[in-house]
């Protein structure tokens, strides 16, 4: 009940700061046109060149799952970790410790409630836009395809913060995480799907994609094909499995990191 | 102009051994920079493989243009990383300290920070380019002709990352707008540049100078195209006298002491 309590505060409080101050929804309007929107219509030529199709797929299709890729990234759940550094760099970790609340909980609650607003509004947006511009595939249209999508949304969501989270604990041990930030950055960059659809994998590079936490924390990028019919459950699956390994991995690095505080207070 | 060229080289050096001295942070930030970097190699390169050859672009290219970028930023961040900093200079207030030094404004602020990861950038920019140069057989012309393209490019970046930051003394927090402006410029300079044909390619070209920065000198390279290095040439002087000129115009709107504090 403290923890539903605690959830709600953060996100009404975030939510309302993110709509006075609309800043942050101008940045990620700006990005989005920039990488996705300059991205698809470079896609739109080049699946022009080659009669329509590449690999099997579609433009459309390639759109919707770029798409996806760059409406989750909207969240912003990776800065979770640069904000545990600066938590610990400042020493406001020290404070945020001593309140009566879980210093993880808070943390991953704030930063889905920061991403939220700007989310919800450019994915709205664009998708009205996507749908006029060049329609919906065959594929977005069955009755699985809503609940599956949610499903994997949220499984990739906690994947993201538990990911993310494992890089910002770093911090307690390595002095700068930014390099490890950027490898992990990336490699979720490329098996997301982002620049490159994963219909346009290797087959080699879509096994890694599949069988990794990298790749599985962006299965949305999954739903918009065909074999997600056939592999959803099996994909979901993988994400469980990453999120419980990943789930245990960030409570023992918490366990331990909480040896290393010493809260002087004052 | 000998003077603040020697204020610079010393405010560079200073700053380089300033950072060096946490040693083992240096050195992962510039083999991380290096690594993250590769990503956008092995993602156009696979882009290759399944969308095949366009607008004449192959892996090697893909390889200049990251090398072009990388060589460009790593160049600017590293010596000229307080450019950066601009929008936090003048929301903080600190902008002041930079007015009543009597050396070159601009000069001053580039050079009064320095980024460590950038110089991970000039190392894989300078590996990428040794490549490119190795697939595409160059000769010595086009090696020559990379050296004068890595000054030119470097010369456009500048003055772009100059134009975008100076537009912090038009906005109260500008962070954000500064961010977003230079994503709007950076993104599409490291995409495909085959891919930028006919409108796409005049706006990137003319309007956003993405494409002066990597993919036009990469064509110049491998094609030998003199006209296209005139180009390029003269868009880098127009968009450096530009950016100085904004830059100029910007400073007069900052109030000096905007911060009153009451001392600590």
């Amino acid at each position: 009940m403290k923890e539903i309590r605690l959830a709600t505060k953060i996100l009404k409080t975030t939510i309302k700061d993110r709509i006075q101050y609309p800043d942050r929804l101008v940045v990620d309007t700006i990005g989005v046109i920039a990488r996705c929107g300059i991205l698809l219509i470079l896609y739109w030529y080049v699946f022009k060149l080659n009669n329509g199709v590449i690999n099997g797929t579609t433009f459309l299709f390639a759109v919707w799952s770029i798409f996806f890729y760059f409406s989750f990234s909207v969240l912003r759940l990776r800065d979770i970790s640069r904000e545990i550094m600066k938590d610990i760099q400042t020493g406001n970790v020290e404070v945020l410790f001593s309140k009566p609340i879980s210093y993880l909980s808070y943390r991953m609650w704030w930063q889905v409630g920061s991403g939220i607003y700007s989310f919800i509004v450019i994915t709205l947006l664009a998708v009205v836009a996507l749908v006029f511009i060049i329609g919906l595939p065959s594929t977005m249209t069955i009755g699985i395809f809503i609940p599956t999508l949610i499903l994997t949304f949220l499984c990739g969501t906690i994947l993201s913060l538990f990911l993310y989270t494992i890089v910002g604990l770093l911090s307690f041990w390595i002095e700068d995480i930014n390099p490890v930030f950027w490898v992990v950055d990336k490699a979720v960059m490329i098996l997301g799907g982002s620049y490159l659809p994963v219909a346009l994998f290797p087959a080699f590079m879509l096994k890694i994609a599949m069988w990794s936490p990298f790749g599985a924390s962006q299965f949305v990028t999954h739903t918009v094909y065909e074999t997600w019919q056939i592999n959803w459950y099996q994909l979901v699956g993988i994400q469980l499995f990453w999120i419980v390994l990943l789930g245990l991995i960030v409570y023992f690095m918490f366990e331990s990191t909480k040896k290393k505080v010493s809260v002087n207070g004052g | 102009m000998m003077k603040e060229l020697y204020f610079a080289i010393y405010a560079i050096k200073k700053n380089i051994q300033s950072s060096a001295e946490l040693r083992t942070s240096f050195l992962i930030n510039i083999f991380g920079m290096a690594v993250n970097n590769s990503a956008f190699i092995i993602l156009w390169g696979f882009f290759v493989q399944s969308v095949g050859v366009i607008g004449g672009w192959t892996v090697a290219d893909i390889i200049g243009l990251q090398g072009f970028i990388a060589l460009c930023y790593g160049i600017v961040f590293s010596m000229a990383a307080g450019i950066r900093k601009l929008a936090e200079y003048t929301a903080s207030g600190a902008f002041d300290r930079f007015m009543l030094s009597p050396k070159n404004l601009l000069v001053r602020i580039a050079t009064s920070s320095f980024g460590v990861s950038a110089i991970g950038d000039i190392v894989f920019g300078i590996v990428c380019l040794g490549i490119f140069a190795f697939l595409i057989h160059a000769t010595i012309y086009q090696v020559l002709l990379m050296a004068l393209l890595v000054i030119i490019s470097t010369v456009v970046f500048l003055a772009a990352a100059i134009a975008i930051y100076s537009t912090s003394f038009f906005f109260t927090d500008a962070s954000s707008v500064t961010g977003s402006l230079f994503e709007l410029f950076m993104t599409p300079s490291m995409f495909h540049g085959g891919a930028f044909q006919g409108v796409m390619r005049f706006i990137f070209t003319f309007a956003i100078p993405s494409l002066l920065i990597g993919a036009l000198p990469v064509e110049i390279v491998r094609d030998i195209s003199l006209g296209k290095l005139l180009l390029v040439g003269v868009l880098a002087i127009f968009w450096f006298a530009v950016s100085i000129n904004i830059f100029s115009r910007a400073v007069k709107k900052y109030e000096s002491s905007n911060f009153i504090t009451f001392g600590s």
